[in-house]
């Protein structure tokens, strides 16, 4: 398997070449006939939205939208957080009823009144978090509501036999594991159980809600495997994602949605990322390296000999020994499941180090709590948000003072000070435009980009001199990218100490002042950015040392306007 | 078939959001209403179980507010209700299952047995001597529950042993290990009951209005300022605030500076805590003296239904312990004066529970569940 920063060269490269060919516009209306591609159904298309509109209270989530999905393709739907990719397809999914325009099935129209429904007509959808019963067994899950019976009893065999048949039929691997507690095993067979859960239910229109947010690069390139064995049998499929490489990547045609309407469809092999970027946006993001005009000053945190388990007590961080200076970002890339998470959650003070010093302003605070760090002025964006980051049943003022429990001005002494948290929470919505701007929303009603924004202004407004920022963009849309990154440098700018730790190769690439590339628990090699190209570091964090540092290949690229990964047009 | 379904389903999730969007005063005019509802359909019940349904429902309402003394009862119920409900309410609140407030109780309220009769002969005779004994004998209950409740959150915390089991079989040792006590120590030569000796009589709380020998306005005070106490705690301090987050998500929690280990400990602790209260008062205003636990009545479980039909919610207890002090008196006053099997009158008590806490379930359902449309 090939590792994944190859994946997303190539995919970059497709775009590059894609992008010579494409003399004009290559938009098309969702209603123009496409070719008929391998259909031989009367209906060319396995699902048709019409002029779908849904509103809630006076927020049109989708307005007027028209998609159209080919039998036996693959289908993308993109668009930032919020855009209303969701609600279009619980639309479909019969969770919502549409207030405006019609579903077709197969070319019958039709109407869901529940899930159920939709199930019954061939519609199936992976959700983003998987509807598994963890305790129970791959079989059970798979059957589970639907299953087969023989004199009244469940019938385990002829359930069994079905399962096998799909798997063999698609080339599934889950058909190892048909006993195996669904808790058991990790989160990409767990999807695949849940694909074949709607197999076994007989869909033919497969929903995809952002498969690839839960899961690693390896993983991703084994669902895009898994997603074009279900197409080469005759599956159509519908990819929600607002990962415009993946879109590429894996998808026959392109729907962009923004602000609940479409923007336009375009067949994947004639666009590039760039202006499905702008399509998404409605503007040109450019995401470029920029020079600096500060430099970084004195050592803010010392590193070293560092070393940490996991909770198997396997030991994840083996010897990692840095310095981050004040007004510097220094920048950890690698394969997620490398050590990352627990060198973050050593240096947070989430988890004890086995061994090793971490010093920070000249202090020992190896030995501080969680509490006593933020106290010291450490603050951190978890790269689990949902997790961590907020308390989904808390209002916004109420997660304002997630962290600050002890912290002046909200706590004064034993007791809070809810009205000094209330006006910390209105400060964080406004200036980090944060979506809907009511501190009295509930956290978990606000779309993930709103939820990272106001994650981010909460930890930044702390005025920490350490800022350790773990996928601070995971799950974001463009523009809100585009935003955090530019807070994160004036973070470094006015002297705070930043530790940015992301799997994303462009985002390190585009902040860091130096980036280590960290691979299985050590720092392969600590680079300057504007010396290597993402090729180099992609074999870095396979594990392979570059020698040399890679200072030859710099030649190609303009120093200071490092090429993102194509996120930017050429 | 999808048609009743759907209408089904929609009618469940209007209920749902009605019910989430309810104010404190449409949810208390909803108990009231509940309360009358379940009464009537109860009525019916006794009529076609072939009792007299008026002479039922009278003698209910009788024994739970009809004279002085049934009024005292109620009270007296409720009082050792509301305590032990906030009790069960703060661990609920923090994901800790404290079950073992029963035991907790039985604990806190032979600490202050011991701590009334040992002290009793040192301190002066009289009311400042009551005073005092009542006092110690409080804190004494106040260490001794939170103790015997901080063992199974240590043992949660640092060996993973489920606290729900560790609680229910802590509450079976308070009780065999507190009668062996008494009935091998503490019970006066010569007699065959194994009762303590009595508390001088100077200790006790007056009874003010009601002219009960076993409930003291003091006592319902004392609840009402462990509510409130508890109210502030939960609400306005960063305790609070750490307990409550880490019964929502224990891993936001840690994050915050929580240390989840000794949070565990903190909270079962805290809880043990308002139960001890709750026991002192039982051996102060209701026995004066302390006997077999096997015998006492089951606050600490029926302060679990007390507490989820206060939705955890420290003030939600006061309404909701009063309700099942009013059922329980009446309830015993109908076990004493008609010939009506013990079962119907449970059954109509547990049909107004019911009653009453179907909207608040609807409320859980419509905020937790999923069911109410239009939230994401």
């Amino acid at each position: 398997m090939s590792p994944p920063t190859e994946t997303n060269a190539d995919a970059a490269e497709t775009n590059a070449n894609s992008s010579e060919t494409k003399a004009n516009s290559s938009e098309t209306n969702a209603d123009a006939p496409g070719e008929s591609e391998g259909a031989t159904d009367a209906a060319e298309y396995a699902v048709e939205l019409d002029g779908i509109t849904k509103r809630f209270g006076d927020v049109v989530a989708n307005d007027g939208v028209d998609m159209a999905v080919e039998r036996g393709t693959v289908h993308a739907l993109v668009g930032e957080n919020g855009a209303g990719k969701t609600t279009l397809m619980s639309v479909l999914y019969g969770l919502y009823r549409p207030d405006e325009g019609e579903v077709r099935i197969d070319g019958d129209p039709v109407r869901f009144g529940s899930p159920r429904d939709a199930i019954d007509a061939g519609v199936g959808m992976i959700h983003q978090h998987f509807q598994l019963v963890d305790p129970m067994t791959v079989t059970q899950n798979v059957v589970l509501g639907h299953e087969p019976t023989a004199s009244g009893l469940v019938d385990e065999a002829s359930a069994r036999a079905d399962i096998e048949s799909i798997c063999s039929t698609y080339g599934f691997d889950v058909d190892r594991y048909l006993d195996t507690r669904v808790e058991q095993l990790g989160v990409g067979v767990q999807q695949r159980v849940e694909i074949i859960k709607s197999l076994y239910r007989g869909a033919d229109v497969l929903i995809l809600d952002e498969p690839t947010a839960v899961l690693t690069p390896n993983e991703v390139t084994a669902l895009f495997d898994v997603m074009n064995q279900l197409t080469e049998q005759g599956r159509s499929l519908v990819f929600i994602t607002h990962k415009l490489e993946e879109a590429l990547e894996v998808a026959d045609r392109v729907t962009v949605l923004r602000d609940g309407a479409v923007v336009g469809t375009v067949e994947a092999d004639a666009t590039t990322r760039g202006e499905l970027a702008r399509m998404m946006v409605g503007r040109d993001v450019l995401f470029e390296r920029r020079p600096r005009e500060t430099a970084p000053g004195h050592p803010a945190l010392r590193v070293s000999a560092l070393r940490v388990r996991d909770d198997r007590g396997l030991e994840q961080v083996r010897g990692v020994d840095f310095t981050v200076r004040e007004g510097e970002v220094f920048g950890v890339a690698g394969v997620e499941g490398n050590g990352q998470s627990e060198l973050v959650e050593a240096v947070t003070g989430l988890r004890a180090a086995e061994s090793g010093g971490i010093e920070f302003d000249g202090d020992d605070i190896a030995g501080l709590s969680r509490r006593e760090r933020i106290e010291t002025g450490v603050a951190y964006v978890p790269e689990d948000r949902q997790e961590r980051g907020i308390v989904g049943e808390y209002d916004l003022v109420r997660n304002a003072a997630l962290g600050n429990q002890t912290i002046e001005p909200y706590a004064d002494g034993w007791f809070l000070d809810w009205g000094a948290i209330r006006e910390h929470a209105d400060a964080i919505i406004d200036e980090y435009d944060v979506q809907p701007a009511d501190s009295e929303a509930e956290a978990r009603s606000l779309s993930g980009g709103n939820q990272q924004k106001f994650i981010v202004g909460r930890e930044l407004e702390r005025a920490p001199r350490l800022l350790v920022a773990s996928h601070p963009t995971r799950g974001v849309d463009i523009g809100s990218i585009e935003f955090i990154h530019d807070r994160l440098r004036e973070m470094r700018d006015a002297g705070v100490a930043v530790l940015l730790v992301s799997s994303k190769l462009d985002e390190v690439q585009l902040l860091s002042d130096r980036t280590a590339v960290m691979f299985e628990g050590e720092f392969v090699d600590v680079v300057d950015p504007d010396d290597v190209t993402e090729e180099q570091l992609g074999l870095m964090m396979a594990g392979e040392t570059s020698g040399s540092g890679g200072t030859e290949a710099e030649s190609d690229t303009e120093p200071g306007a490092v090429e993102t990964d194509g996120e930017g047009e050429p | 078939m999808s048609g009743t379904a759907g209408g089904a389903r929609a009618a469940l999730d209007r209920a749902a959001d009605r019910m989430v969007d309810a104010t404190a005063v449409e949810r208390f005019v909803i108990a009231v209403a509940s309360t009358a509802l379940a009464l009537a359909f109860g009525a019916v019940v006794v009529a076609v179980s072939g009792y007299d349904a008026v002479e039922f429902m009278s003698a209910l309402l009788y024994g739970a507010v009809g004279n002085l003394q049934n009024v005292a009862f109620t009270l007296r119920q409720s009082t050792m209700l509301v305590l032990a409900g906030v009790a069960v309410a703060v661990a609920f609140r923090a994901g800790v299952f404290n079950i073992g407030v029963q035991g907790q109780f039985v604990v806190g309220g032979f600490a202050t047995t011991l701590t009334i009769l040992f002290l009793a002969p040192h301190l002066p005779r009289g009311t400042v001597g009551g005073v005092l004994l009542m006092l110690f004998g409080t804190v004494a209950a106040v260490i001794a529950g939170g103790a015997y409740a901080a063992v199974p959150g240590v043992m949660k915390a640092y060996a993973d042993a489920n606290e729900v089991i560790t609680t229910i079989m802590l509450n079976f040792i308070a009780n065999g290990v507190v009668f062996y006590l008494i009935d091998g120590s503490l019970r006066p030569p010569g007699t065959s009951s194994p009762n303590t000796p009595s508390f001088p009589d100077y200790v006790g709380l007056p009874p003010f209005a009601f002219g009960s020998s076993s409930f003291s306005v003091i006592g319902l005070g004392v609840a009402l300022l462990a509510v409130a106490v508890v109210y502030v705690v939960v609400a306005r301090t960063g305790f609070g605030y750490d307990l409550v987050t880490s019964g929502y998500q224990e891993s936001a929690a840690a994050y915050s500076g929580v240390d989840p280990k000794r949070m565990v400990v903190a909270t079962m602790t805290f809880s043990g805590m308002i139960a001890g209260v709750c026991g002192a008062l039982f051996a102060i205003m209701i026995l004066g003296y302390y006997t077999d636990p096997a015998t006492f009545p089951r606050f600490g479980f029926d302060a679990i239904a007390v507490s989820l039909l206060a939705a955890n919610n420290p003030l939600g207890v006061v309404p909701a312990g009063l309700l099942f002090g009013g059922l329980d008196a009446g309830g015993q006053y109908i076990g004493f004066t008609l010939d009506v099997p013990a079962e119907l009158i449970d059954g109509i008590v547990g049909i107004v529970v019911l009653f009453v806490a179907t909207p608040e379930l609807f409320r859980i359902a419509g905020r937790f569940g999923g069911l109410g449309g239009g939230r994401e």
